[in-house]
């Protein structure tokens, strides 16, 4: 496989006119044909949403608006990007890796600024062979089949290409973390560092301790990181994250804010800071990254209404005044259309006009509130719906505040942490077994749920056993047990009653939500080979 | 900030004035603390001025489809040449401020020379000099690829000065190290010049050589290791050209 740039479709963003030219000059005498340009961040997205390109080449510095690195967040959040393309992100930066680094959404490829056609042309084609090489793994990646991933990779690893070697082990460890196969993980990671003392293999094996809790080894581990390996920035975030498990939100910070000062354009840092100094009562500290963040989200598809909601209730406690409301216009103004913004923006005036005393004003706002939370509640994330349950019971509205509470406590019914949350929020304002009531009702209704339709399962009526656990789905979508049942029973179903491709496919849908609610490898490993060895043979 | 401007004023000019040399002591402090940051700025700042340059010079030269004057070549040259310089300052700056550290990975050391004569090639293509790499296909090296060939490349870029006509760059595996060779068919390097990996370089100031392409390779060089086998460089004069012979050693 070669790449030639004749059949390629290539877009240029460059806000510079000089260098824009310059590209393309390049570009036609490697034998272009097809070039489009930007000058700007929203133009490369707008002409991204018209064609698909193969090759964008996106300058750091694009002028005032969105930066290089933001377009290819855009353009991946909203999948503009297929799966082959290559980006490289220009810059003049001589360590971009790593000053530029985001959290996630890594370009194919840095390429550094001043450089010839030549070089330019081999950095297309290493980028081009890498794609062509990962493609089985990006595929199944792409739709979300961890498992047909990591059997891929397997696939090119046995293939023993030393070019690729690295890489392929990189990929399988970080692939074996997202399933916790953590023995697996650990094994590469270790033999790596046997060869050489690689941050990214320390790193992960820090994450494995992370992710077994033990935070003490962790922190040893990601602090070793960072004394040897200063730009190491996602080593900040993980030690910023086991700090605060182990509750030392004061070092939490201190890391965070010491990746910051090393890569300042980072929003979801930013925003990391907010939530951890709001958690501790750091109110200036909080504010300070609320702004950040509400800034740097101009021009970023991770920018929050959160930001804004957060900072306005920080402020509205310390000194409520109208002005605030300036902040919710921001809020709606920065978020047209959004559903989540709106809600929150509703919430918040009927506070602020509460707390100025402006009752008729808060009571319509409150109104809009329980109206807008009706159509989209649902689907707001959970801090925002337990904040508005909130507000219904301080208005005395108990009938929604139980409505709220359910559909959490049902969606939420694994997560322990969050769970002693909503038990801490009732009990504030219903007391202690208000929450622990509710909560013991819908386990027992899980149980009896799961119970039956073991019992049909037994009876040998699987097709009544998985109506039952389905439909039980829908209400508890989140829940283990029902999701990994499910996958048994349909297991079950396809070895007796024969399988047929659609059969297939709904099994490892049901295995992929599985892994995706964080059940192991160890529970869910099994089912994936049983599965594949039962596709295969239908295939004979 | 604005204290360093007030700086060259403020030079004592007797010992006597005893409340000036305090100014000038505070101001100096001034400096020093802040010297190192408005150097790095003012390089990156000065870098991105000259990648414009750069952009225009490439235009300019487009619009001679045949026969390019050959002063676009002296001003690739050149341009080339600031550019690495000021990509080394600002590196060995951010080594200086631990704001750096190795991206090192496996690396094809074929791609490695590979990216070296194409950085090199508009002005090879101008000149009458020959460049030769030369390595197995099969030789990684751990390193920072970026950075390693960066530094070879201003090694190269200046054997182009000291060179008649040709230039040979290789790689070979030699026991536990990866060396690098840029053997050229010159008069050599200068006595001040041979030294083995931990001596400073002599600086020329006749023939305005300052020897940062020399201590930058040696610095990124010594930071690359294994277990406790550094890196290190060599020059000496045993080219198999006749010339000059650089060699950098990666553990």
């Amino acid at each position: 496989m070669k790449l030639n740039l004749n059949s390629q479709t290539i877009l240029v963003a460059e806000d510079q006119a000089v260098m824009r030219e310059t590209l393309k000059h390049i570009l036609y005498e490697m034998n272009a044909q097809r070039i489009v340009e930007a000058e700007s961040g929203v133009n490369a997205i707008a002409a991204m949403r018209k064609t698909s390109f193969d090759i964008v080449l996106c300058d750091y510095n694009l002028g005032t608006g969105k930066n290089g690195q933001q377009v290819l967040e855009e353009a991946k959040h909203l999948k503009l990007l297929p799966f082959n393309a290559i980006f490289i992100l220009v810059t003049s930066e001589q360590n971009p890796g790593m000053v530029l680094s985001a959290v996630d959404n890594k370009p194919d490829d840095y390429l550094i600024k001043p450089f010839n056609g030549q070089q330019l042309l081999n950095r297309l084609e290493r980028c081009f062979m890498r794609k062509h090489a990962l493609a089985d793994i990006e595929i199944e990646l792409d739709q979300g089949n961890l498992y047909q991933a990591i059997g891929n990779c397997e696939k090119l690893l046995a293939q023993n290409d030393k070019k690729m070697r690295m890489q392929l082990l990189k990929i399988r460890a970080e692939l074996a973390l997202k399933i916790s196969d953590f023995k697996t993980a650990k094994a590469i990671y270790l033999d790596v560092l046997l060869e050489r003392d690689l941050p990214w293999a320390r790193l992960g094996l820090a994450i494995i301790a992370f992710m077994q809790a033990d935070y003490e080894q962790a922190i040893d581990g990601l602090q070793d990181i960072i004394l040897q390996f200063p730009m190491q920035l996602e080593a900040y975030d993980w030690l910023a994250k086991a700090h605060e498990a182990t509750g030392n939100i004061e070092a939490a910070l201190t890391a965070l804010n010491q990746a910051i000062e090393l890569s300042p354009q980072t929003i979801l840092r930013q925003q990391q800071i907010a939530l951890l100094a709001d958690k501790a009562e750091q109110v200036d500290i909080a504010n300070k990254a609320y702004r950040a963040a509400i800034k740097l989200g101009k021009h970023s598809v991770h920018k929050s209404s959160r930001d804004f909601s957060g900072l306005a209730k920080n402020l509205l406690k310390n000194n409520p005044n109208s002005n605030l409301l300036n902040l919710v216009s921001d809020l709606l103004e920065q978020f047209p259309n959004d559903p989540e913004a709106r809600l929150r923006a509703a919430t918040l005036e009927s506070e602020i006009y509460g707390a100025l005393g402006k009752n008729v004003l808060a009571q319509e706002s409150y109104e809009k509130t329980l109206k807008l939370n009706e159509q989209f509640g649902q689907e707001a994330p959970r801090e925002l719906r337990l904040e508005i349950a909130q507000a219904c019971f301080k208005k005395g509205d108990s009938e929604v505040f139980d409505h709220i509470m359910q559909d959490l406590i049902k969606t939420n019914i694994d997560d322990r942490k969050f769970l002693e949350t909503i038990t801490q929020v009732c009990s504030d304002v219903m007391g202690e077994n208000y929450a622990e009531s509710l909560i013991h009702r819908v386990k027992q209704e899980l149980v009896d749920i799961n119970n039956n339709g073991v019992s049909l399962f037994k009876e040998g009526k699987t097709k009544e056993a998985l109506s039952v656990l389905e439909q039980a789905v829908g209400n508890l979508p989140n829940n283990q047990t029902i999701v990994l049942n499910i996958t048994k029973i349909m297991l079950h179903d396809l070895k007796t009653s024969g399988s047929t491709m659609a059969k297939v496919q709904k099994a490892q849908a049901y295995i992929n939500k599985a892994v995706q609610l964080g059940i192991t490898h160890d529970k869910i490993g099994g089912l994936q080979a049983e599965l594949a060895r039962l596709a295969s043979i239908k295939l004979k | 900030m604005t204290k360093l401007v007030g700086y060259k004023r403020n030079w004592p000019a007797s010992p006597a004035l005893n409340s000036n040399k305090i100014a000038f002591m505070t101001d100096l402090q001034a400096l020093t603390v802040h010297f190192p940051a408005i150097l790095a700025s003012s390089v990156h700042d000065m870098k991105n001025s000259l990648s414009n340059l750069r952009a225009l010079i490439s235009q300019l030269e487009s619009q001679y489809p045949t026969a390019k004057p050959p002063e676009f070549k002296q001003l690739e040259f050149e341009s080339n040449r600031l550019n690495n310089s000021l990509m080394q300052l600002l590196t060995l700056y951010k080594i200086d401020a631990s704001q750096f550290n190795l991206n090192v990975d496996e690396s094809s050391v074929r791609d490695i020379l590979d990216d070296i004569v194409a950085q090199q090639s508009n002005l090879l293509a101008l000149s009458d000099i020959e460049l030769i790499a030369e390595c197995d296909d099969d030789l990684f090296c751990f390193c920072d690829s970026t950075l390693i060939s960066n530094a070879i490349g201003t090694l190269v870029n200046n054997a182009q000065r000291y060179c008649r006509s040709k230039i040979l760059l290789s790689a070979k595996q030699e026991g536990e190290y990866v060396v690098f060779y840029i053997e050229d068919d010159g008069t050599g390097y200068p006595q001040n010049f041979l030294a083995d990996s931990q001596k400073t370089f002599g600086i020329d100031l006749i023939t305005g050589n300052t020897g940062l392409g020399l201590f930058f390779v040696a610095t990124i060089a010594k930071m690359h290791h294994q277990v406790d086998r550094h890196g290190y460089i060599k020059t000496d004069n045993a080219s198999s050209l006749g010339g000059a012979r650089f060699s950098l050693y990666l553990p």
